[in-house]
């Protein structure tokens, strides 16, 4: 799971301007490993993306980086 | 954010640095082992990522690789402000979808010559639909794209 939350670090950091104020945090939850995403909230458009366009090309590289475990991602908004 | 925007050669290559840095962090942390290579051609970066074996058999399929894409064309873009057209290949997904697009226009063609005045082609991008058009145009048939923005799609008639 390390693995994968240091690849989502790596992936958001990378999209977003403001990149010390990225976190991400694994959990368990009845429907399996959840990584929690939180972001500055200026930067929750970028992460999302028009559509949820972005969110879902995050959610399907780390699906496919995660060979041998089912994991979410969670973008954690701020606001709410 | 203009497609049309005349880019250098040297923009282009910058942006292939940035996106081949950004791809071998992300392949490291993954522990997969994977070799980059950069080429430019027609005014796009196109970054190929190698491996032996199967370690890139996941991130191959077509939905990973246009998901990749789009992550590292928008990390790309976040460090130059500038739109940024760059093609990933994973493992030879480029000639495997080049292959499926091939077998598209093929299909197509059949059901022009069975009477059909057209034949229309699911969404595509327009590097893809670029693909369609000049596979069409070998065939000696003749190819629009219509549409707008993730629906634009490429529309073939008889020549």
């Amino acid at each position: 799971m390390t693995k994968l939350v240091a690849a989502v670090e790596h992936i958001v950091k990378g999209i977003v301007q403001h990149p010390d104020d990225v976190q991400v945090a694994a959990r368990s939850s009845a429907r399996g490993q959840v990584l929690d995403v939180t972001v500055n909230p200026k930067d929750l458009g970028r992460v999302i993306g028009r559509s949820g366009k972005t969110a879902k090309a995050i959610r399907t590289v780390i699906d496919s980086l995660a060979t041998d475990e089912s994991v979410r991602v969670n973008i954690v908004d701020v606001d709410s | 954010m203009n497609e049309q925007q005349t880019v250098t050669i040297a923009e282009i290559e910058e942006e292939s640095e940035l996106a081949a840095d950004f791809i071998e962090e992300l392949l490291d942390i993954a522990d997969l082992d994977g070799d980059l290579e950069i080429e430019i051609s027609e005014r796009r970066a196109i970054i190929s990522v190698s491996a032996e074996e199967d370690v890139l058999i996941d991130l191959s399929k077509t939905d990973a690789v246009t998901a990749l894409q789009e992550i590292v064309r928008l990390v790309v873009q976040n460090k130059t402000g500038r739109y940024s057209r760059l093609v990933l290949d994973i493992g030879g997904s480029r000639k495997k979808r080049e292959g499926e697009l091939a077998r598209l226009v093929e299909r197509a063609v059949e059901r022009l010559d069975a009477g059909a005045s057209f034949a229309e082609l699911p969404p595509m991008s327009s590097y893809e639909r670029k693909i369609i058009h000049s596979l069409v145009a070998e065939r000696g048939y003749s190819s629009e794209s219509k549409g707008e923005g993730a629906q634009r799609r490429t529309i073939i008639r008889p020549a």
